[in-house]
């Protein structure tokens, strides 16, 4: 799948069919999760999949984001600790944060392009999901990403055209651009 | 709320999870933006509204089904179309009204 096809055409998925997701694809996912970006590649990130139902059950039940009913969540957590050693303060506030997030783009579009749909949730008590999945201090859960087979295909949201958040050269100095709003 | 484990949860393991629901978003509330404070409570409507569904004791409620279908339905609007969020819960309080006088006049 062409990367322009997986960047459009990926969505929130908030209703999902109940098959499973086959390991192989789960385990494709983490491989394009971990070749993400990294900030000094400090490569801070932890990924707990959570397959277990009755794990999950509960992960969803402290997680009010948690919207439909995903067969897999895989919970992306940082090294808090090897960041703030490898990178310092920036490693451990900035940088973990954006590589996880990085990370978790990688994730979604590598899930989109192998048939499966996903929701990333922000929206999860930290300390209920540190509890529930027994997370050591230094280790802090940044986003939790639902997957599954998708039972909808969600209308795109809008987007704020580019005209209005691309600069050149200067910021608010105008980007020549042709594409359509 | 459909549970992901296959064995249907009793009344009182539904109600304990509309609380670990209620508590849990009470925390993010403070964090998250603003507009997620009313689809919080409207999520938690949702939830509530089926409580009869586990809690047999309880009577099923048809005003509370539909209002149900009606919130699963708008909801999501929060994400991609604020003022149309807005008119579906103020739609919602509309008929919560009219039902509220409705029952107000059957307990005369």
């Amino acid at each position: 799948m062409d990367v322009f096809e997986a960047i459009k055409g990926r969505r929130s998925v908030r209703r999902y069919k109940p098959d499973a997701v086959p390991k192989e694809l789960i385990e494709k996912i983490l491989d394009a999760a971990r070749w993400a970006p990294s900030g000094g590649n400090i490569q801070p990130w932890k990924f707990i999949v959570v397959s277990d139902k009755h794990l999950l059950e509960m992960v969803r039940k402290v997680s009010p984001g948690y919207l439909g009913e995903a067969t897999l969540g895989i919970l992306v957590c940082s090294d808090k600790e090897k960041a703030y050693r490898i990178g310092g303060v920036l490693g451990r506030d900035y940088l973990s944060v954006a590589d996880c997030a990085m990370a978790v783009e990688n994730m979604l579009l590598a899930a989109y392009a192998l048939g499966l749909g996903t929701c990333v949730v922000k929206s999860f008590s930290r300390i209920a999901v540190k509890e529930i999945l027994e997370i050591p201090e230094g280790i802090e859960p940044e986003l939790l990403v639902i997957l599954g087979y998708p039972a909808q295909t969600p209308t795109p949201p809008s987007r704020i055209p580019l005209k209005e958040i691309a600069y050149l050269n200067k910021y608010g100095q105008n980007f020549p651009t042709s594409l359509e709003e | 709320m459909k549970n992901l484990s296959v064995k249907k949860p009793t009344g009182n393991e539904y109600l304990f999870e509309i609380a670990v629901f209620l508590a849990t978003s009470a925390r993010g509330c403070i964090d998250e933006p603003p507009l997620y404070g009313p689809f919080r409570l409207l999520d938690a409507l949702s939830k509530l509204a089926e409580l009869p569904e586990y809690a047999t004791s309880l009577k099923p409620d048809p005003f509370l089904k539909e209002i149900k279908a009606i919130v699963d339905e708008k909801k999501f609007l929060v994400m991609y179309d604020v003022e149309g969020f807005k008119r579906a819960i103020d739609e919602i309080v509309e008929k919560f009204a009219k039902e509220l006088k409705r029952r107000s006049l059957e307990r005369k």
